[in-house]
């Protein structure tokens, strides 16, 4: 390995905290209004999830008041949360373990 | 596949009543400012319910784009209703839905029955009075939504 002739002029801060990747949650909250089949049906097409998947989260979010539908980078779970708005779903991101 | 998308058959009174409230909900998008109504407020949720910045900065980020995909869905709504006969002595309709545009209707529907049940107060007790007639409306969007999802699922093969 050769080394660099020059020093580079990379002035980057290392984010210590951001090192090990926390993952954050999308969490959909029960509400009266939206109906089974159609959180069922969101759930499967949107997040690609087998039918009876997408039918085991419907129900934990109706008879546990919410899930977690999905874990992962922050920013992926916040364009979930517009994906889920869109729909007219209840949605919110936290952290993972929170 | 011949004939695909979906087919429902519509009268022509749930027609006319289906494109008086998507012209209301287009109004209300409009004319609304976010975060002076309690219906709009539904369809942009806190993102971060324990922290109100973060939220705030969220919604500032993304609440105008999503309330004009609202819009641009309503419009799928209302073009498709509009290409109905305007021959309005046939009691029955059929609308024809092509599969890129079920999401735009199933969006639709649910964001009018959110809209209602906020204008109602369903989540509040008491309950609303059984003989309100926006109830009647209500009821009858959730019998055509869940219709609606049933042909979708069907369509997927599903």
């Amino acid at each position: 390995m050769s080394s660099p002739l020059l020093t580079p002029a990379v002035d980057e801060q290392l984010d210590l905290q951001a090192a090990p990747a926390v993952p954050w949650e999308l969490v959909v909250w029960d509400d009266p209004v939206n109906l089974m089949s159609y959180v069922v049906r969101v759930f499967r097409t949107y997040f690609g999830y087998p039918k009876d998947r997408a039918t085991r989260l419907m129900l934990s979010v109706h008879n546990d008041g919410h899930a977690v539908v999905a874990t992962g980078p922050r920013e992926t779970m916040e364009v979930h949360a517009q994906a889920m708005h869109d729909y007219g779903l209840w949605a919110t991101v936290r952290r993972a373990g929170e | 596949m011949a004939g695909s998308g979906i087919h429902l058959p519509l009268q022509s009174i749930e027609a006319q009543q289906l494109g008086e409230l998507v012209e209301q909900f287009l109004d209300l998008l409009r004319d609304t400012e976010i975060g002076e109504d309690a219906a709009l407020n539904r369809l942009t949720p806190a993102v971060y319910p324990e922290d109100a910045d973060a939220s705030a900065e969220f919604a500032d980020a993304t609440s105008a784009d999503l309330l004009d995909r609202r819009a641009a869905d309503a419009r799928v709504v209302r073009a498709g209703l509009g290409a109905l006969g305007e021959d309005s002595d046939r009691p029955v309709e059929e609308l024809v839905l092509a599969a890129s545009e079920v999401d735009a209707w199933m969006r639709t529907l649910a964001a009018l029955r959110l809209v209602i049940a906020s204008r109602l107060g369903i989540q509040d007790e008491p309950s609303p009075d059984p003989d309100d007639p926006r109830l009647g409306v209500y009821d009858w969007l959730g019998y055509r939504l869940d219709l609606l999802v049933e042909a979708a699922d069907e369509l997927d093969g599903v």
